[in-house]
């Protein structure tokens, strides 16, 4: 096991060149030029190119790869080049914005999603079942901007329930900002979660071993909790752990129409303002987080399913 | 495993089931929709102005006006069509290179297995968000970029599931048969194996569809979409600077139109999948 | 699923419990920044909304009158406005004695120390530092004596040299400086009263060095100890601000409007300034409605239903206090060509363009018809902008329009490819240029609209890869030189003019017009060449746009002001009143 989890770190090796391969292309491609943006509406010409053998674009293309790939293996990602910060304390004063939201949301909306798929498994092919279904797929099938628009006028205007923007740091203030946002997040993850786990404890319900425990007498909802779930656990966590690095980034939209200063709404700005360094730090980060969780996932599996050996 | 079955089976499942029946006509309505608006016999002259700036809906203008006193129902019309073209085109580009890289990589194994293994772990740990967007950047704007980077970001996903199920089916006995009866590689592969895994591409294809659709407002909103043309994207966008002026009919009309067809695809992809999959059989 | 319903409500209970309660005994202002900040650091002040957060703790040698219009340089941290010698190039201003730093870690003891004049010179060394790329170059870009090689001297050493003296920055005492320019510079105060010359610290750049754009340390009424990343700004009372009192005269009828009741008081009026950074205007408007801010600069899209009839206030919004002000900007929105391309060269050709485009129904459609059509490059508001003149080719005439296409060559637009502007990636520009598109197709012209991020358009515009691009420019400062330099040939691309046009009697004139002092004769230099221009129509000329701000009864002095960045000291809150009118939110 242990000897898999090293070849798997190694792994990232390849897969970290390839990733910041892909951003070093996209990006140079796209930003072009950034010295005119980062001037300002007033800049000379003279300082454009002033500014750029400053920042290192009149190296070659190699040389500028080789700072990607260094940044990617040291994690020193430098500084912004359009608001001047430090990129590592940008990242770690928008993480704790972005957690605030994304985990609650996330664990309330993976621990509702099992309740419900529990509840639809035992009525499985009942109307409650269909309708349940149905609400579900009928909430995924509505943009999540028109839930942002909506829920921030009704809920946070016009009810009142909920701040209508904005974030507090400290501890049970930022639930009445974040509450809102993280209800939107809910809603629009339960569908598809419910679906998958469904399908996941379906599949364990029509398994032999159901059958010989409902023969010995075992009520369905012993065998539901007891042996169903237990085997259907090993899908539903390893979907739920491949998810995990995508909460860093947060929500994007929400971010921006709550005001939430996290880092969707950070990745956000970067893009609008060619700021090519903390682009390339938030790619290289995900797919950090990505590798790793990829990694804890299955080995989670292996825990929980011993007949799985690694080779 | 025998495909004629498999697909026989399926069909006779699928036709007994009325909410995929329903579904399949949905989709079907709105393709003629988008083909009809496509070859321009419906909704061409979207852009006219038919009555005053932001008519509330009437029977003369079922969803109203817009800023320009233009049809939103023409608009939401024009809008199926770039959407259906959005998810037919992300698809048609996602199908071929999942396939092909998928299939080879779980047949021969080996280094270019290594390599397609690496290729799409590389693209799917860069998130999402920023290759949409980059790509979108880089071809310039406009609905054949949506397409573009819509189909680059979706084959990831279709690849890896080809892959592990190409895996499975080379070991089995009627791959092995028609080896010892002397069919080359590709004839095994093309002939015998991919008819076997396609059902993986069908029910694939109706989830990557409606990912396209939404990501098309997603990118809509950020400004990267289609440009010149009405999308459910956009009007959604317009909206968000209407609603609080009480002019709800475009975000309404467009996400109604999304409902529907998102809500036929999710309907239909889980039925495809009941049909197809006969493993799952009986949910 | 009852007890699913009865812990959602119960949740729902707590979650609005925990929101802080409203406190109305604190002096303490709300306002909303729309865009997100960057950082403290003067130099690179370059956008209004950086500019606003850096004028509450930094200050300048000279500051805008806040209620005279119009606008009116006074004295702030100089003692008084500067002897300036007879050929204009000598500079001599006197600092007041006795102004301090904030406290901060990065001086002695943590006391803040006094302003001396060395302190003025650094800061301006700072804008011209090779090693920082200062965004406020270009105002002092060939100004002052010795400023520009003491750049070029530094560019290749490893450390910028701050020791050596520059002749042009001379120190004549310890309050007391004289600058000396290469040529006449009239705008040269204006510089002066731009965030980008505030006055920074020594010790504070060097002890807190990258990170000082975090931490402001400035002499300003405010204090804001460290800046974080986040969406919410808090400033408190600088308690060893000098003695800074509130105007005693300002514009006529100030009075009336309450404006002078502070007359005299020692400000800054309140002790709290709180700024959220809202982006979207839904939440914007939805705040300011729940009292969350106390001013709001009208989102585009909520303007119907605060403003009836595009004049007054929603009844309903009236009836809680809300107040309306509505104010011409210094600003003009155009479509501009590119001077490059052949195809646009033609001039009946861009006179037909501007001819076809509905400007009254763009102005309804988009500002609610509170803008002003322009008819040329100055604006309403500044010497050299004549209130009757009018532009013949700024007029929807569609026949004149077609005969004027055909006149260029392309009668009924035969022949004439498709033209792209490009924009913005925002819903109101791509909005803007469908409905010029629209109105263009009536006599055969195709616009297509290109989409951009706001560095790809810069890009495309600098490279001379456009053949249109939509644009709105606002004063750097009050004089017709900030609008009619974007059409100085020497300026083109990379430079502002992103037209690329060229027309040598009009660089005659701006460069005779540019040297002389604000006064008659410079007007009319700029008369003639405003109205000699606006016939070539270099651009689609556009319009000067009105801003419209909405504030709550208890926000107290506060007015309209193009160059905002020192307002917000001035401010004051009646609580007695915020106290009655809040029981209606």
């Amino acid at each position: 096991m242990t000897k898999y989890i090293i070849r798997r770190l190694l792994y990232m090796i390849p897969v970290l060149l390839g990733v910041s391969l892909i951003i070093f292309v996209l990006f140079n491609l796209v930003s072009g030029d950034p010295t005119a943006v980062l001037l300002g509406k007033n800049a000379t010409a003279r300082q454009m190119a002033d500014l750029r053998e400053q920042l290192g674009l009149n190296k070659s293309l190699w040389l500028q790869y080789l700072d990607v790939v260094k940044s990617a293996f040291t994690f020193d990602f430098g500084h912004s080049w359009a608001t001047k910060q430090e990129i590592s304390k940008m990242i770690l004063q928008g993480a704790y914005p972005s957690l605030c939201l994304s985990v609650p949301a996330f664990v309330i909306s993976t621990v509702l999603s099992l309740f419900i798929s529990l509840f639809v498994a035992y009525y499985r092919g009942k109307g409650i079942d269909l309708f349940i279904r149905v609400l579900c797929i009928a909430g995924m099938s509505i943009s999540a901007l028109a839930y942002i628009l909506f829920f921030q006028w009704f809920f946070a205007f016009k009810l009142g329930w909920f701040e209508i923007s904005g974030f507090d740091p400290e501890f049970p203030h930022f639930i009445s900002y974040v509450a809102l946002p993280a209800i939107i997040w809910i809603v629009l993850s339960i569908g598809p979660d419910v679906r998958f786990f469904r399908t996941v404890i379906l599949d364990e319900i029509y398994q032999d071993y159901v059958r010989t425990a409902r023969s010995k007498g075992l009520s369905e909802f012993t065998i539901l909790l007891r042996h169903v779930l237990r085997n259907a656990l090993i899908p539903i966590i390893t979907y739920v752990v491949i998810q995990i690095p995508s909460l860093i980034l947060g929500a994007l939209l929400l971010e921006n129409f709550f005001s939430i200063p996290g880092l969707g709404g950070m990745t956000l700005n970067a893009l609008n303002a060619s700021d090519f360094p903390v682009m390339k730090a938030m790619a290289i980060l995900s797919s950090v987080g990505y590798i790793l969780f990829g990694l804890l996932s299955d080995i989670l599996y292996t825990i929980a399913d011993p007949r799985i050996k690694f080779n | 495993m025998n495909k004629n079955s498999l697909w026989k089976d399926a069909f006779y499942r699928l036709a007994q089931d009325k909410l995929a029946l329903i579904s399949i006509l949905i989709v079907f309505l709105y393709f003629f929709v988008a083909l009809f608006s496509g070859l321009g016999w419906i909704a061409s002259n979207w852009s006219q102005e038919v009555g005053a700036s932001n008519l509330a809906p009437s029977f003369d203008h079922l969803l109203g006006t817009d800023i320009f006193g233009r049809s939103v129902l023409q608009k939401v019309i024009r809008g199926t069509q770039v959407a259906m073209s959005v998810g037919a085109a992300a698809a048609l580009i996602a199908i071929p290179i999942g396939v092909i890289l998928g299939a080879l990589a779980g047949y021969f194994g080996g280094w270019i297995d290594d390599f397609v293994t690496w290729l799409y772990t590389t693209f799917s740990s860069v998130p999402n968000i920023m290759l949409l967007i980059s790509i979108t950047l880089i071809l310039g704007k406009g609905i054949f970029s949506v397409y573009v980077a819509l189909g680059a970001t979706s084959w990831v996903n279709l690849c890896r599931l080809i892959r592990g199920e190409v895996l499975k089916h080379k070991e089995r006995e009627y791959v092995q048969a028609a080896g010892a009866i002397g069919g080359g590689h590709m004839r095994k592969l093309f002939r015998h194996i991919l008819p076997n895994v396609s059902h993986i591409v069908i029910i694939n294809t109706s989830m990557q569809f409606q990912t396209a659709i939404k990501s098309e407002v997603i990118l809509s909103y950020l400004g990267l979409g289609v440009q010149g043309e009405p999308s459910w994207g956009t009007m959604i966008d317009d909206a968000k600077l209407e609603l609080v002026r009480g002019v709800w009919w475009q975000l309404a009309g467009a996400t109604l139109a999304m409902f529907f067809i998102l809500l036929a695809f999710n309907i239909l992809g889980d039925a495809l999948r009941d049909a197809l999959d006969p493993k799952l059989k009986g949910k | 699923m009852k007890a699913f319903g009865l812990i959602f409500f119960v949740t729902l209970f707590l979650i609005s419990s925990c929101s802080k309660d409203r406190n109305f005994d604190e002096r303490e202002i709300h306002l909303i920044s729309p865009e997100k900040i960057s950082g403290f650091d003067p130099i690179h002040a370059s956008d209004t909304y950086s500019g606003n957060e850096i004028g509450k703790v930094y200050e300048g040698l000279y500051e805008f009158h806040p209620l005279k219009r119009p606008y009116e340089l006074m004295p702030n941290l100089a003692e008084s406005l500067p002897t300036v010698s007879a050929d204009g190039l000598v500079y001599t201003i006197q600092i007041k004695p006795g102004i301090l730093f904030h406290d901060s870690s990065a001086f002695k003891d943590g006391k803040g120390r006094e302003l001396k004049i060395d302190d003025v010179i650094y800061s301006i060394k700072r804008l011209a530092d090779p090693k920082l790329q200062a965004k406020g170059w270009w105002l002092l870009d060939d100004k002052i004596v010795g400023l520009n090689e003491w750049k070029e001297k530094n560019a290749n050493l490893p450390a910028t040299n701050y020791n050596e003296d520059i002749e042009g920055l001379k120190k004549i005492d310890n309050y007391t400086i004289s600058f000396k320019l290469k040529k006449p510079y009239p705008q040269f105060l204006y510089a002066l009263a731009m965030p980008y010359s505030f006055i920074v610290s020594k010790e504070a750049v060097e002890h807190f060095g990258k990170e000082f754009l975090n931490h402001p340390v400035g002499t300003g009424p405010f204090i804001l100890p460290v800046f974080q990343q986040s969406n919410r700004i808090v400033y408190t009372k600088n308690p060893t601000f000098r003695e800074k009192f509130y105007p005693s005269e300002g514009e006529e009828g100030d009075d009336k409007r309450g404006l002078l009741a502070d007359a005299g008081k020692r400000i800054p009026l309140v002790d709290k300034i709180i700024v959220d950074v809202i982006i979207e205007s839904q939440p914007k408007w939805l705040s300011f409605q729940k009292a969350r801010a106390d001013l709001l600069e009208i989102p585009k899209d909520n303007f119907d239903s605060a403003v009836l009839g595009g004049k007054e206030l929603a009844p309903e919004l009236k009836s809680k206090g809300m107040r309306l002000f509505s104010n011409a900007q210094l600003d003009v929105t155009f479509f501009s060509f590119n001077h490059d391309d052949p195809i646009l060269k033609n001039k009946k050709l861009r006179q037909a363009m501007s001819m076809a485009w509905d400007r009254n129904e763009a102005n309804k459609l988009f500002y609610n018809s509170s803008a002003v059509e322009a008819q040329s490059v100055i604006p309403p508001g500044l010497g050299g902008y004549r209130k009757e003149f009018r532009n013949p080719f700024v007029k929807y005439d569609l026949e004149m329009a077609k005969k004027l296409l055909a006149e260029a060559g392309y009668p009924n637009g035969k022949g004439l490819p498709a033209i792209v502007i490009q924009t913005r990636n925002e819903t109101v520009s791509r909005q803007m240029i469908e409905h010029f598109a629209k109105n263009l197709e009536k006599i055969g012209i195709t616009i297509k609209v290109g989409m951009n991020t706001w560095p790809e358009l810069v890009n495309k515009v600098t490279k001379r890869q456009h053949q249109m691009y939509t644009m709105a420019w606002g004063a750097d400062y009050p004089d017709a030189e900030n609008f009619l330099g974007l059409l100085y040939c020497p300026n083109a691309s990379p430079g502002s003019n992103g037209a690329n046009y060229c027309h040598p009697e009009f660089d005659t004139l701006f460069k005779s017009a540019t040297v002389l002092q604000d006064g008659p004769e410079r007007s009319a230099f700029y008369e003639k060449m405003n109205e000699m221009v606006a016939t070539e129509m270099p651009w689609i000329f556009g319009f000067n746009r009105t801003k419209f701000y909405l504030s709550h009864a208890w926000l107290k002095n506060y007015k309209f002001m193009e160059f905002n960045h020192s307002q917000f000291q001035y401010l004051n809150v009646d609580l007695e009143v915020k106290k009655e009118l809040s029981k209606k939110f």
